[in-house]
C-alpha cells in the first residue's frame, strides 16, 4: 500500500526540483527568514524642539509636545527609520500576498499626536485611524496615486481606509486641526518592511531566503539614506538603495550607523 | 504662417496668454529656444531678423501657443534635461497642442468638442467662433490650465490649476472627480465670492465644449505629474528613461487618470430628502449644538463667531506645495552655505554643487512658475456667499464630503445625514443671526468684522 505512494511524491518531488531549477532563483524560496538590525544615529542628536500647542489648549497643552522629526535614545538609537523591499519581483510568502487577510494598522490620535509616528501598510490592509483623545480629529492622508482622503476622526471615534495602490513616496498624515500633529505612512504592495522602534531596532519577518532584494530606507528627516556604515563598512546605497540577500536561520545586520550630518 | 491676416494678429494680440507663455522667467533657456525654433520654420536667422520690424508693429509670424512645462514638479523630481525632453515629447504624442489637441480612446473625451474649445479665437462661418477656452479662460487659468494665466496673481483667491486633478465644488464624494454636469454647474453659475464669473450667457453646446477641454487639461496635467513621478521608481537598468511602450504610458500612466474621471458619474452622493415636515426652529437649534460639538466639530475652523476666524493660518493642497518648496530651497540653500566643503572628497564635492545647482534653479523656478503661496480662510458663514452654490443641497455636498484640496474634512461616516441637515439648516440661519449671543460679549455682525 505504502509503495505506490512513496513513488507518486517522490516523482512530484522530481517535478518540483526540475521547475525549481527552470525557474531559477525565484523558485527557490521554499524556506523564510527574517531580517534584522539596529538603526544608530552617529554624533549627537539635537534636542527635539518643543511644540506649542496653540488649539484645544486645554487638551494638548498638558502633554509636552515635541517635534518628533528627528527621534534617537539614550543609546543612539534612531527610531522611525523604514526600511522596505523595494524590488518588483520578489517572492511572496503565500500567507502574506493578500493584504486584506493582514491585521489592520492602527493609527491612533493620541494626547494630539499621532502613535505610530511612521507607519507600514501593505496595498489592501486596513488602516484603521482612531480617536483616543476627548477632543476632535480629522486625518488628512496626501497620497499621490490612491485618492486622498480626509475624515474627521470624533473623540472615540475611527474610520477605515485602504489603499488599493502602492505609492513610492511616503504619505504625510496630517491633522488640520491641530497643524503640528504629523505622521507619515509607507504604502507598498507586499508586506516586506518595518519601521525602526524606539531603540532603532527592526525586524522584518518571512522574507525568502537566498534571493538577493533591493531594499529602500527612508527617514522623515534624512530622506533616503545613503550615508551609513554596516559593520563598519560604508555602504554603497546610491538613494538609500541597497541589496541584501536573506540567508536560511535568518540574517543580523547588526548596526547601521547613520551619520549625524545626513539629517 | 507669417500672414498678416486679421485672424492670426488676433490670436497674437488678444491672447496675452500665449505671450506669456512665451517670456515668461523661469522656463529654462532651452524651452524657449524649442518655442522659437517652432516658429521659424526656415531656422535661418537673417529671416527672423528681417521679421522683426513686423513683429514690433505686430504682424508676422504668430507664435504657435504651447503647453508650458511642469517646471515646478519637474524641479520637484529633480528631473534631468533629457528627461523634461522625454515628458514634453510623450506629451505632445498622446494630447497634441493647445492648437490641434488629440486624444486617445481611453481618455474617454470627445475630440470634436475639443476642437471648439481649442485653439486661437478664430471663426470660419458667420456668428460661430471657435477658440472658447482662448477667449473665455485662459488669461485667467493659463493655455495650459496651470492657473497660471496673467492675471492669475492678481486674484484671491487664485484660478484653479487644473493640473492635479482636484476640484472643490462637486456632488461626488472627497476623493473622486467632478461630473461632467458639475464642471457645466460651476460654468453656469460661476463661484460666488471668487473672481470665477458666470458664463451662463454661453449656448449649451459651448458650455460643454468648455467642460470637456477643462477635463482634457486635467487629464493632461495628472499624467503629465504620474510621468514626472515616475522616473523616482525606475530601476538601475532602465538608465533615467521611462519605457515608451503602450503598456507603460496608457495601461499604467493613462488609464488610471482616465477611469476616475468616467467613474465620477457613478459617484454623486446619495442624498435623503430633508424631511418635509420639518420643524426648522428645533432643527437650527440642533444645528446649532452640532455645529460646536465634538463630532462635527465645525467651530474648530469656522470659529466660535461663525465669522471664519478659528484656524487662520493653514493652506489649501496647491499652495501647500508650493510653500513646501521655498522652504526646501530656503533650507537648502542655508545648509549648503554652512557646509565645510574644505572637508570633502572629490566625490561630495559635486554632489555638493549638484545640489547648489538645483536648489537654485528650483528657486528661479519657484519665482517663475508658481505664485506666492498664500493662506485659505474657512468660509465666513455670516455673509451668506457660499463658492460652491447656495442651494441647501450643495451645503449638504460640502459637509458631507468635505472639500477637496482644502482642509474642510469629510462629515460622512461621522455625521448622520439627518443631522447634516441640521447643520445645514443652521449654517443658513447664521447671515441672518444678529443678535450674536454666541460666546462673545458684543453684538457680532458681519459687516463690523470686515
Amino acid at each position: 500500500m505504502s509503495r505506490p505512494s512513496h513513488v507518486r511524491t517522490r516523482g512530484r518531488c522530481l517535478v518540483f526540483l526540475c521547475l525549481a531549477a527552470w525557474c531559477g532563483q525565484a523558485a527557490t524560496a521554499a524556506e523564510w527568514a527574517s531580517l534584522k538590525g539596529r538603526f544608530v544615529f552617529d554624533g549627537t542628536a539635537p534636542t527635539p524642539a518643543a511644540i506649542t500647542a496653540d488649539k484645544d489648549v486645554e487638551v494638548c497643552g498638558k502633554h509636552k509636545l515635541v517635534n518628533e522629526e528627528l527621534v534617537v535614545s539614550e543609546n543612539g538609537g534612531l527610531a522611525n527609520v523604514v526600511i522596505f523591499v523595494r524590488s518588483k519581483k520578489v517572492t511572496v510568502h503565500p500567507d502574506l500576498a493578500d493584504g486584506s487577510k493582514a491585521d489592520a494598522l492602527v493609527l491612533d490620535n493620541k494626547n494630539c499626536r499621532f502613535e505610530p509616528h511612521v507607519g507600514f501598510v501593505q496595498t489592501g490592509q486596513t488602516l484603521t485611524i482612531k480617536n483616543s483623545d476627548p477632543v476632535g480629529h480629522n486625518s488628512n492622508i496626501a497620497t499621490m496615486k490612491n485618492s486622498p482622503s480626509n475624515s474627521l476622526i470624533p473623540s472615540d471615534g475611527s474610520a477605515d481606509v485602504t489603499f488599493s495602490r502602492d505609492e513610492a513616496i511616503p504619505a504625510a498624515v496630517t491633522c488640520n486641526i491641530h497643524p503640528w500633529m504629523k505622521a507619515y505612512l509607507v504604502i507598498r504592495p507586499n508586506p516586506y518592511g518595518a519601521v525602526s522602534g524606539a531603540d532603532g531596532s527592526f525586524v522584518i519577518e518571512n522574507l525568502p531566503v537566498g534571493e538577493e532584494l533591493e531594499f529602500q530606507l527612508w527617514h522623515e528627516k534624512g530622506g533616503y539614506l545613503d550615508e551609513f556604515t554596516l559593520g563598519g563598512k560604508k555602504a554603497d546605497a546610491k538613494r538609500g538603495r541597497i541589496d541584501f540577500t536573506v540567508e536560511a536561520g535568518g540574517t543580523d545586520l547588526g548596526d547601521i550607523v547613520v551619520a549625524g550630518k545626513a539629517f | 504662417m507669417s500672414a498678416c491676416g486679421s485672424v492670426s494678429s488676433q490670436s497674437g494680440k488678444n491672447s496675452p496668454a500665449v505671450a506669456l507663455e512665451e517670456t515668461s522667467p523661469g522656463t529654462s533657456p532651452r524651452q524657449r529656444d524649442r518655442a522659437i525654433g517652432g516658429r521659424g520654420s526656415t531656422g535661418l536667422p537673417w529671416l527672423l531678423l528681417a521679421a522683426m520690424p513686423l513683429v514690433a508693429i505686430g504682424c508676422g509670424p504668430t507664435p504657435a501657443a504651447s503647453f508650458r512645462l511642469n517646471m515646478f514638479e519637474a524641479s520637484q523630481q529633480r528631473l534631468k534635461p533629457s528627461q523634461e525632453q522625454q515628458v514634453a515629447t510623450i506629451l505632445a504624442a498622446m494630447f497634441g497642442s493647445p492648437d490641434e489637441p488629440v486624444v486617445l480612446a481611453e481618455t474617454g473625451l470627445d475630440e470634436a468638442k475639443l476642437q471648439l474649445a481649442a485653439g486661437p479665437v478664430r471663426s470660419d462661418i458667420v456668428g460661430r467662433k471657435n477658440g472658447l477656452y482662448r477667449e473665455h479662460c485662459a488669461h485667467c487659468h493659463g493655455v495650459t490650465g496651470d492657473g497660471m494665466g496673467p492675471t492669475a496673481a492678481f486674484l484671491n483667491p487664485y484660478p484653479r490649476d487644473y493640473r492635479p486633478g482636484v476640484f472643490k465644488f462637486k456632488s461626488t464624494e472627497r476623493a473622486d472627480k467632478p461630473t461632467h454636469d458639475d464642471l457645466v454647474l460651476v460654468l453656469r453659475n460661476g463661484l460666488a465670492g471668487s473672481s470665477m464669473p458666470s458664463f451662463d450667457l454661453l449656448s449649451e453646446s459651448k458650455i460643454d465644449a468648455l467642460a470637456e477641454y477643462v477635463k482634457y487639461l486635467s487629464i493632461r496635467g495628472e499624467v503629465e505629474l504620474a510621468l514626472m513621478r515616475a522616473y523616482f521608481e525606475l530601476d538601475d537598468e532602465d538608465q533615467g528613461k521611462l519605457p515608451e511602450t503602450r503598456e507603460f504610458l496608457v495601461e499604467e500612466i493613462l488609464a488610471p487618470v482616465a477611469e476616475a474621471w468616467q467613474s465620477a458619474e457613478d459617484a454623486v452622493i446619495d442624498v435623503p430628502e430633508m424631511p418635509a415636515d420639518i420643524d426648522l426652529v428645533a432643527s437650527i437649534a440642533k444645528g446649532k449644538e452640532l455645529f460646536y460639538g465634538n463630532k462635527a466639530n465645525c467651530v474648530k475652523c469656522h470659529g466660535v463667531t461663525g465669522l471664519g476666524d478659528g484656524q487662520a493660518n493653514d493652506y489649501d493642497d496647491w499652495n501647500k506645495v508650493v510653500l513646501q518648496a521655498h522652504k526646501t530651497v530656503q533650507g537648502g540653500l542655508e545648509q549648503a552655505s554652512k557646509a565645510s566643503t574644505w572637508e570633502m572628497d572629490s566625490d561630495e564635492l559635486s554632489e555638493h554643487e549638484a545640489d547648489l545647482v538645483w536648489l537654485e534653479r528650483f528657486g528661479k523656478v519657484l519665482d517663475g512658475n508658481a505664485l506666492q503661496p498664500r493662506m485659505i480662510r474657512p468660509r465666513n458663514l455670516r455673509q451668506g456667499i457660499y463658492r460652491g452654490g447656495m442651494r441647501p443641497l450643495d451645503l449638504y455636498y460640502r459637509i458631507h464630503a468635505g472639500i477637496n484640496g482644502a482642509p474642510m474634512p469629510a462629515a460622512k461616516g461621522t455625521v448622520p445625514p439627518e443631522d447634516i441637515w441640521h447643520i445645514v439648516n443652521y449654517i443658513r440661519s447664521l447671515p441672518y443671526d444678529f443678535n450674536g449671543t454666541l460666546g462673545v460679549d458684543r453684538p457680532m455682525v458681519a459687516r463690523d468684522r470686515l
